[in-house]
């Protein structure tokens, strides 16, 4: 991490490029050895897999090459011999290693043909997809946070309400589910865009939809998260009354709270990168999604360990470039320490959506709680809704309702709780962000299916380990969050004035760090509450996690994603009750800041006074004028 | 003005860099429309990809034989029989030795089918590592022997070599196919059809082969696609991409029109393999009450939604031969009345109805007394558990006519004590005596009849419930005629087939 120069007295003008470029590169060097060591652990544990798994890498990959195939032992020696497996993991992973710089990364175990061409093709397509599910993600984060930059550059936000249900219902849709619906009606009955294949710019189209939708609503309710606070600095006012238009403010409003939201579209980047199986799936996409999960379950370990690699190294492009971007549109602010901190002055959030939501889900849970979720009845498959089963019935005759109603403990509070352990865990090392930086981005790069099957290659697959698998996983995004809030933190004034006044670390961390860090990203936490549901689910095939018949919410979904055409209702309820959860968190948390805004800083009798508050922030002591920094005039100063 | 100008070239030339990448990033293979012939060509959706580059040897044969670019010497016929292919005659000269005749064919590249290369390319598959599983246990030998023929020798006796030469994976290739590392069939097979080119695991493109010994066939060409994804094969077909879609799922079946779901009975049984050796299920009146709890036509009727027929036996109606062999099963124990035995059901989840049978008959079994746990896993994190008996019982969709195409071949892998895929963990001296009886019989009929006796004595052992022989639904397209559907899942596009 930077050290920002708020404790020095040479001011940015007279220290000169070099040591600004200095600066950039400070601890470029141990960060870069951090993420090789980092890979290189990766690549060797993939290596290692199989025989820390103790599952035989020749059973795996017979039978990728041919299902029926019976795995006699002559047969399993043949095919160990074929691989050189009897050479022990170490020499085959020296083997691999030593063809890398001639890129060569060996041939597939399961088909023989050459990996670099293959996963690179893969990644090609990938990152096509990814691409044009960003444009789409943009356009849908613009569209949630239209009306909050509508209101805000015309000075009108302090009495509006936050009111953004919808972009969180829509945050909590699952990808495949989105993917199955654009498939079905837009593809095949509207037949307006094809339905499946990757041939062509058409063929991108419905498969970016379904990811970018759901990208693009979270990333907009973080970007909506902090619009506010932007539209509350004192550059907004005197721009306003400067005369500049509204749209020129709103611009100016993004570019501010962009540098806090660029790690976190970085990771989604990555993250669809290699993480799109579902949608590859439904659309029949040639891309590294489908190729590294095949790869995992067979064991095919050249193809597992340079699809991985890959990804991890575009993680690392990926970051490097959000981070410059973000130095770009918040440099010389941020490396003057003169950053506000976008804590917003937050309107009094309502409590009525929080108690609606709430209500709705105790409705359903109590409705369906007296029903009977295991009870097959195969002779009313896939019913309707109807009064005696008014949410119908799946395709084994059983009441969704009471599935549902059933489903809602287990998965509510193994979700919560992996939530509230990511939380932590992202705190933590989002403390550290020299640490945890190229962690985050490894960790988010690798497929969720390896990690899994990585960690319970070490602890076994006991009952908590699909727990640790998702937890594993879901503390990345959350400490990417954090860690970017607090290099805004810190590089603002009151942290100075705080220092000034002779705070010690641990003061300014509780004091003053913590409590403009936490809130955002337990939200955030909390706004992921689905996608945990959802990911523990995607554990099944591995033996891990619940095992059917049990009504896991994301189980429900998974099951009867097949008949999602013939009977909507099956997984329109499951998904409807996700995003009812996703809503409810969502107005939970806007609860959970209500009552924040004033508590951790009692220095300036404005905080004391919310009529103040709304209109300046309540922890500038004066106006700085570097304020003006990241607003039009950022290089005035020079 | 200017910098506007420059900004737009600039832009121009990104653009123009930008779409030759843009294009690496797509999948090859949708150019098959610019074809002069366009209207006659064959489009097909297969679900399995070719696992190893199209190795004759694996899975990928049954593929090429499916696409009519492979062939062997011999083809199994509607009855389960073998019938000539390349070799036009055969006949057993003694125990070990078999003497095939060929017919006149044309290899497709040009060179002529001989003994020599009949030869040469059954001793590579006899060779290739690991062993073609049509020819596991068995060590075969060919050689020319003049005036186009072939003798095949085995090292012990082995009364249906013929039908063991039927399995795609037995295919015989040009002697250009062997030159370089990898066998290729590109190019170098004999069908109907010749392959010309395949991009990765996504396409492969075939020619029509003019000179084939069969007759020319009435498509120009062929262009498969392998797409992984049931539904997304269902909806290739619903929006006209393709001609022809294999193996829609059950679930997807309601959605394709009236008229293009084609259903044929398949070899494959769905079962329900109890566990022998230890646990609840070692007591054969325990096993006798699981039979006796299970209800098949729940199972057929509804969760494969009629696209099966209720469990007989071993072998379904596919194999039409063996419902009017069969024998009542001798020797069942009386059931016991299960008093909350607790039994762990396994299942995969590689075929999507398996999980909802397996729910289904949990449901059944607790109904009967029994206290069920399901276990559904990946298959091949399962196969290793499931044979060491770790589970009670467990659901298991079977080709019952393995790659040998001999009845008997499933019954001594699967049912005696030295098989190789006991998941009954059965060892029975009466099924071990009736299956060796089987394999030794030579005659056709009488072997099928021996095969029923022996089918008789494991149902005796209640080692496995039948609960579905599978149909298979094949989407075709309305204009599309001559599709072979072929029980036994070997073949697809052949010479009548047009569209």
């Amino acid at each position: 991490m930077r050290r920002s120069p708020k404790n020095t007295t040479v001011s940015p003008q007279e220290e000169g490029r070099g040591a600004v470029v200095r600066r950039l590169l400070h601890g470029a060097v141990p960060r870069a050895a951090w993420r090789c060591a980092l890979a290189a652990a990766l690549v060797c544990g993939i290596g290692l897999l199989p025989w820390l798994s103790r599952t035989d890498p020749a059973l795996t990959v017979l039978k990728a090459r041919s299902a029926e195939r019976d795995a006699t032992p002559e047969v399993l020696a043949d095919v160990r011999a074929g691989l050189g497996l009897d050479a022990g993991p170490l020499h085959l992973l020296g083997q691999w290693l030593s063809g890398l710089p001639r890129g060569d990364a060996g041939r597939s175990w399961i088909s023989g043909a050459e990996v670099a061409p293959s996963v690179l093709q893969a990644l090609g397509a990938s990152v096509l997809l990814m691409a044009v599910a960003l444009a789409f993600a943009a356009v849908t984060a613009a569209a949630v946070c239209a009306r909050t930059l509508w209101l805000g550059s015309r000075r009108r936000l302090g009495d509006a309400r936050p009111g953004r249900g919808g972009a969180a219902v829509l945050a909590a849709l699952p990808e495949f589910l989105i993917a199955s619906v654009l498939a079905t009606v837009v593809g095949v009955q509207l037949g307006w865009l094809p339905a499946l294949g990757w041939y062509g710019p058409r063929w991108t189209v419905l498969p970016a939809l379904s990811l970018g939708l759901p990208a693009g609503a979270l990333l907009g309710r973080l970007l909506a998260d902090l619009l506010p606070g932007a539209f509350a600095e004192p550059w907004a006012p005197a721009a306003a009354a400067r005369g500049m238009p509204g749209r020129r403010i709103a611009r100016q409003a993004v570019r501010r709270c962009l540098p806090a939201l660029l790690p976190n579209a970085a990771l989604y980047v990555v993250g669809l990168t290699g993480g799109a199986v579902a949608v590859e799936q439904i659309f029949d996409i040639p891309g590294l999604g489908r190729l590294t999960l095949q790869a995992a379950v067979a064991q095919d370990l050249p193809v597992l360990q340079a699809g991985t690699l890959a990804l991890v190294l575009l993680a690392a492009c990926v970051t490097l470039a959000a981070h410059g971007a973000a130095r770009l549109l918040a440099g010389p602010a941020l490396a003057a320490g003169a950053l506000g901190s976008l804590h917003r002055p937050a309107p009094p959030a309502s409590r009525v959506p929080l108690l609606v939501y709430g209500a709705v889900l105790v409705a359903v849970v109590g409705w369906g709680l007296p029903r009977d979720p295991l009870a097959v009845d195969t002779g009313a498959r896939l019913l309707a809704p109807s009064r005696a089963h008014p949410f119908g019935t799946d395709a084994l005759g059983r009441d969704v309702l009471a599935r549902l109603a059933h489903g809602a403990f287990g998965t509510l509070s193994q979700a919560l709780a992996i939530s509230a352990a990511a939380l932590v865990l992202g705190l933590l090392l989002g403390l550290l962000p020299a640490v945890s930086g190229p962690l985050v981005d490894t960790v988010n790069a690798v497929p969720p299916v390896l990690v899994a099957l990585l960690v319970t290659a070490v602890v076994g697959s006991g009952s908590g380990t699909p727990a640790l698998a998702v937890t594993a996983v879901a503390w990345a995004p959350l400490a990417a969050h954090a860690a970017a809030l607090l290099r805004q933190e810190r590089a603002t004034l009151h942290l100075t004035a705080a220092i000034g006044l002779g705070a010690g670390p641990w003061h300014l961390l509780r004091h003053e760090l913590l409590p403009a860090v936490v809130p955002p990203v337990a939200r955030h936490a909390l706004l992921r509450l689905p996608a945990v549901a959802l990911s523990l689910a995607a554990l099944g095939f591995l033996g891990l996690g619940a095992q059917p018949p049990s009504p896991e919410w994301g189980l429900l979904l998974a099951e009867n994603q097949p008949y999602a055409e013939r009977a909507p209702w099956a997984v329109l309820a499951p998904a409807a009750v996700l995003a009812l959860l996703g809503a409810l968190a969502v107005s939970a948390a806007d609860g959970m800041r209500t009552r924040r805004p004033g508590r951790p800083r009692r220095r300036g009798a404005e905080a004391a006074d919310p009529g103040t508050a709304r209109v300046v922030p309540p922890r500038r002591s004066r106006p700085a004028e570097p304020e003006l920094a990241t607003a039009p005039g950022g290089t005035a100063r020079e | 003005m200017r910098t506007m100008r420059s900004v737009r070239r600039r832009r121009l030339l990104a653009a123009s860099l930008l779409t030759p990448l843009l294009a690496g990033c797509f999948a090859s293979g949708d150019d098959s429309s610019d074809a002069g012939d366009a209207g006659s060509r064959l489009r097909v959706a297969l679900a399995f990809p070719p696992a190893e580059n199209f190795s004759p040897y694996g899975a990928d044969a049954t593929l090429l034989s499916r696409l009519g670019v492979t062939e062997g010497l011999t083809q199994l016929d509607a009855n389960g029989a073998a019938a000539p292919a390349l070799a036009q005659s055969w006949q057993r000269e003694n125990d070990r030795s078999w003497l095939f005749t060929l017919r006149e064919a044309t290899f497709q590249d040009g060179t002529e089918v001989t003994a020599d290369a009949v030869a040469s390319a059954l001793t590579h598959a006899a060779d290739a590592k690991p062993q073609p599983a049509a020819l596991s246990g068995v060590t075969v030998k060919a050689e020319a022997a003049g005036d186009g023929r072939v003798r095949v020798t085995t090292a012990d006796p082995d009364p249906v070599l013929p039908l063991r030469l039927t399995s795609p994976s037995l295919a015989v290739l040009a002697p250009k196919a062997y030159e370089k590392g990898a066998v290729s069939p590109v190019g170098t097979a004999t069908g109907p059809f010749e392959l010309t080119k395949t991009s990765g695991s996504s396409s492969a493109t075939l020619e029509r082969f003019d000179d084939y010994w069969g007759g020319r066939a009435q498509a120009a060409g062929v262009d498969a696609r392998f797409v992984a994804d049931g539904t997304a094969r269902a909806n290739a077909l619903r929006t006209g991409e393709v001609d022809v879609a294999e193996a829609i799922p059950v679930s997807q079946a309601a959605s394709l029109k009236e008229g293009t779901r084609r259903e044929t009975p398949t070899t494959r049984t769905t079962s329900l393999q109890l566990n022998t050796g230890k646990g609840v299920f070692e007591d054969p009146a325990m096993r006798a009450a699981a039979r006796e709890a299970v209800n098949t036509s729940a199972l057929a009727d509804d969760v494969y939604e009629g696209y099966a027929d209720p469990g007989a036996g071993l072998y379904g109606p596919a194999l039409t031969w063996a419902a009017g062999k069969r024998e009542k099963p001798a020797g069942r124990a009386e059931a016991a009345r299960p008093d909350g035995e607790s039994i762990t059901v396994a299942t995969y989840d590689n075929r999507p109805e398996l999980p909802e049978v397996a729910q289904v008959l949990k449901q059944q079994l607790e109904k009967a007394g029994f206290e069920v746990k399901l276990e559904v896993r990946e298959y091949s994190r399962l196969e290793g558990d499931a044979l060491a008996g770790k589970f009670d019982a467990f659901v298991a969709a079977r080709n019952t006519m393995l790659d040998t195409g001999d009845p008997v071949s499933i019954l001594a892998s699967d049912y005696t004590c030295d098989g190789s895929y006991n998941l009954a963990l059965l060892c029975d001296d009466t099924v071990d005596e009736a299956v060796e009886k089987a394999e030794g019989t030579a005659d056709e009929e009488k072997r099928r009849d021996a095969a029923m006796a022996a089918e008789a004595d494991v149902l005796g052992a209640d080692a496995f419930v039948p609960l579905v022989h599978q149909r298979i639904i094949t989407g075709v397209g309305a204009s599309v005629k001559g599709v072979i559907l072929d029980p036994y899942e070997r073949t697809l596009v052949g010479t009548g087939t047009r569209r």
